[in-house]
């Protein structure tokens, strides 16, 4: 879970960073790497944010379930 | 006042140090608080800061400047000097009809319902055929100038109005049936391959 977060922490910042990067010039490339490059790097790091979510979830629910079989 | 993109760059610059404190320290998302802070941070808030990127993007491919960066369009923005008012785009783009940072887009967007979103569409696919295609050359456009494109601006504007040709047709204007451009009318637009033979305007500083 820790890993997850960190490594879409970066995957997002790098985004970020693209994204303030493109919007220091006015042009079709600065656009497209903003689009595609920017675009990608965000949305896998939000993707796997939310992934390591829902794993956390999952993996609490199943120890919850272990415990109340031992009581 | 702060602008859109200062506004983005200080939205950006806060979204960074919130990931950062929980990629450095991510013990803090063990608490409740914690949990409420990385959500805010890996989620909430570069969104937000995306977003809003994206608007000031989407608002400055808009400009004549940015049409223009593609090597391919260079000709076409170089139309808009000809010294020649029967070239339709130039005397729009001289006598400021048309708003001169904005010259390409608001003759070739789309004024119908999500025209704006098609028009970034088809801008993208423009990009697209650029860098990973074959552009067609010379370069025509992918349907039919639409009439309503023209009479966004001209429809109610006495000069057009009380002109006996266009009172005449005006029905066939308004339903596309006869069009303003290739009707015979107004059919010089982007003399591209003229360009060698044509005087260009200069304008005073």
């Amino acid at each position: 879970m820790l890993r997850n977060l960190r490594v879409s922490g970066i995957l997002v910042i790098l985004g970020l960073v693209v994204e303030a990067l493109s919007l220091c010039w006015n042009n079709a490339v600065s656009f497209m790497s903003f689009v595609v490059v920017g675009g990608l790097l965000f949305v896998s790091g939000i993707l796997l944010f939310l992934y390591s979510l829902v794993s956390l979830n999952t993996s609490a629910r199943r120890l919850d379930a272990t415990v109340e079989t031992r009581h | 006042m702060i602008g859109p993109q200062t506004l983005v760059f200080l939205l950006i610059g806060a979204s960074i140090l919130l990931i950062l404190v929980v990629v450095i320290r991510p013990s803090v998302t063990a608490s409740r608080e914690g949990k409420i802070l990385a959500f805010l941070a890996l989620f909430i808030v570069p969104i937000v800061a995306a977003g809003l990127g994206a608007s000031e993007h989407i608002e400055r491919s808009e400009q004549t400047q940015f049409c223009l960066s593609c090597h391919i369009m260079e000709p076409y923005g170089r139309t808009l000097y000809v010294d020649d008012s029967s070239y339709i785009p130039a005397a729009h783009f001289q006598n400021h009809r048309v708003p001169a940072d904005k010259a390409c887009y608001t003759c070739h967007t789309d004024y119908a319902m999500f025209g704006t979103i098609r028009a970034k569409v088809e801008g993208l696919h423009h990009v697209y055929v650029y860098w990973f295609g074959t552009p067609m050359h010379p370069i025509r456009l992918y349907h039919p100038y639409n009439n309503r494109e023209c009479l966004h601006c001209h429809s109610g504007a006495r000069s057009f109005e009380e002109s006996p040709t266009h009172t005449a047709m005006m029905g066939d204007l308004k339903s596309n049936k006869v069009s303003c451009t290739s009707s015979g009318c107004h059919d010089t637009y982007h003399p591209v391959d003229k360009l060698d033979q044509v005087k260009f305007w200069k304008p005073t500083e």
